[in-house]
């Protein structure tokens, strides 16, 4: 594995959130370091996505604090922790279905014209295009033609579209909710390449999966969330298949 | 495929192949089918009463077209969106009403005809912002549905007209009509700024960002946001213009009326969505067409202005426009799906 720098990159401190009655996070602590691929695992409904959504601005957490390169933060949107570089890979709908790959790519960073045109607002259309198509195939994906619309994708074209758009603009904290969904088996072994490559550019890169082995082959620490609460954060050796399954669903404990 | 038929050939493999892919092509552009319908309908019109051809005829229309355009332009950001603005009829009432008020106000002390102009059409188009702001906070902060919300606005600002009317038309004085033929060089006042904002407005629509964040909105409100669109922002924005261009139709409403009535905009807000429409939008969000609006809006007018022109009941227009929504909606239904 990968050099981990010791300096924490990005933390979350004692954090809960609930929605109405349901506790989604209870007390928890997580921390990301660069140069770290951190496997977050857990049942359906364990606290993943909202453990992602909070962690990329999309909802505040009711208490505890968010810390990025030893300063706190307070995100009122998702639009402050991109501009801090924190990039998210939702588990759905990260996509805008009626706009072409280009356009979801570019989504929100749009390259504008130069000149007058540019300042009235006017997008070079071709120049994203044409970008799009190069940013998709640096992370091994290969779309033909970038004007389609997302609708008009496979699933796991559309999550292949996700994950390079993600990929593509991370440049410091990526978070990737279940990035594998949709996908081959060989586009999954691609994805979990595209993983390794970004934490060898020094990234920090959290991995949200349900398939074991993945998370086992590319994480090099794991944290076990169950109902809310984080009951496992260690190294990738002190688990194997068979400890890590247990884990998550809690029957090592119980016997 | 299934291909009992066999009409539906490879393009270009028989003789003939070509010219029928590129028929078919015709066929599902709605762009192209709208404007058949457009033709159909004036060759049908002039067919029944030859006067529909006349200048002063197409005139008409043509008055039509400035103000309810203007509605269709805001509603198509509105849709594109994803929402809905029930209230623009009634915004075009309100705003005709009280800017009524101020010019006759100057009328009555003998200002300049430019000057009436210009006051009435910053004090229309302000109170169709107002309108619109009103909108977008009870959607943002209140978090009423678009529909519920501009639902209460069309109440709300048709009462408020006639509260402030008493019913009745405001300032029809000899000076008012002077207004309806202002004109600059050949072309009327109200007919040169709609030439602009059209173009504007398409321009800005499918070419900006301001348009591709409409769109993004309207196809995924969460990933746009989680692109760091500032969607509040942007939807005040799209509410805030289709007040304002209702605003300005009041003003126009005005122009031809000579005066302005607290019922000049009743129903408008139903041909505008129609028109939109029928130009290709999906109220769904996300799908929308300006050059669509304008074909569906001249489609609209032709309608109604032939339907008047040769003696149909006057109530029919509206049992027209909608069977031509429902036309519309059954064309989008019939093409290849482009939705998730
Ligand atoms: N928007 C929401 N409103 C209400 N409750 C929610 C919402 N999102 C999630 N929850 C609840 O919060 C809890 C945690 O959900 P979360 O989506 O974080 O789980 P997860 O670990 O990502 O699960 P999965 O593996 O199925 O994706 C669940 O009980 C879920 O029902
Ligand atoms: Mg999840």
């Amino acid at each position: 594995m990968s050099a981990v720098g010791d300096a924490v990159l990005y933390e979350a401190v004692g954090v809960s959130k609930s929605y109405g009655s349901v506790e989604a996070l209870l007390d928890v602590d997580f921390k990301l370091h660069s140069g770290e691929v951190v496997g977050l695992v857990g049942d359906n409904g364990a606290g993943k996505s909202t453990l992602v959504k909070v962690l990329s601005g999309v909802h505040p957490p009711d208490s505890g604090k968010l810390v990025l390169e030893g300063v706190e933060r307070h995100w009122a949107s998702p639009h402050e922790a991109l501009a801090a570089e924190i990039e998210t890979l939702y588990q759905d709908a990260g996509l805008a279905p009626h706009l072409s790959i280009g356009a979801n790519v570019f989504l929100g960073r749009e390259i504008l014209r130069p000149g007058i045109l540019g300042r009235l607002g006017f997008m070079a259309q071709r120049q994203m295009d044409r970008a799009a198509l190069h940013e998709l195939a640096q992370v091994g994906i290969e779309i033909q033609g970038s004007r389609k619309t997302v609708a008009e994708l496979s699933g796991g074209q559309r999550q292949a579209v996700a994950i390079g758009r993600a990929v593509a603009w991370a440049r410091k904290v990526l978070l990737l909710d279940e990035p594998t969904n949709h996908l081959g088996a060989r586009q999954a072994l691609e994805v979990l390449e595209v993983i390794r490559k970004a934490r060898d550019r020094g990234l920090g890169v959290v991995f949200i999966s349900h398939t074991l082995p993945h998370v086992l082959q590319v994480c090099d620490r794991i944290v076990v969330l169950r109902l809310g609460r984080v009951v496992r954060d260690a190294p990738t050796s002190e688990f194997d298949a068979e400890s890590l399954l247990g884990t998550i669903t809690g029957l090592l404990e119980a016997s | 495929m299934v291909t009992s038929t066999g009409a539906v050939a490879p393009a270009g493999r028989r003789p003939g192949g070509a010219v029928r892919s590129m028929v078919r092509g015709l066929v599902g552009n709605q762009q192209f089918m709208l404007l058949i319908a457009l033709a159909a309908l004036v060759a049908y019109f002039t067919a029944r009463a030859p006067v529909f051809l006349s200048n002063g005829e197409l005139a008409n229309i043509l008055t039509d077209f400035c103000s309810l355009i203007l509605l269709g332009i805001g509603e198509t950001y509105v849709i594109a969106s994803g929402g809905i603005d029930l209230s623009v009829g009634s915004a075009t009432s309100l705003s005709g009403v009280v800017g009524a008020f101020a010019m006759r106000s100057l009328l009555g002390s003998h200002q300049g005809e430019a000057l009436v102009l210009f006051v009435g059409t910053l004090v229309c188009v302000s109170i169709g912002l107002a309108i619109g702001l009103t909108n977008a906070a009870l959607i943002n902060w209140a978090r009423l549905v678009p529909f519920v919300a501009t639902l209460a606005m069309l109440g709300g600002a048709a009462g408020l007209a006639i509260v402030i009317s008493n019913g009745e038309p405001i300032g029809l004085d000899p000076r008012a009509i002077s207004l309806t033929t202002a004109k600059l060089g050949p072309f009327s006042y109200p007919s040169l700024v709609v030439i602009a904002i059209v173009a504007a407005c398409w321009l800005s629509l499918h070419l900006t960002r301001y348009g591709r964040y409409t769109f993004a909105i309207g196809s995924n409100e969460f990933a746009a946001r989680a692109a760091g669109i500032d969607v509040r922002r942007h939807v005040t924005s799209v509410y805030a213009l289709s007040g304002a261009l209702a605003g300005l139709a009041g003003m126009f409403v005005y122009m031809r009326l000579g005066s302005g009535a607290p019922t000049a905009g009743l129903n408008d807000e139903l041909q505008a969505i129609a028109a939109v429409v029928i130009g290709g939008a999906s109220l769904y969000g996300g799908v929308a067409r300006m050059s669509g609006t304008v074909l569906g809006t001249l489609i609209i007018t032709t309608v109604t202005s032939g339907l008047i022109i040769s003696n149909v009941q006057a109530n029919w227009d509206q049992v027209a426009v909608a069977l031509l929504i429902a036309a519309a909606a059954a064309m989008q239904a019939l093409r290849p799906a482009r939705r998730a």
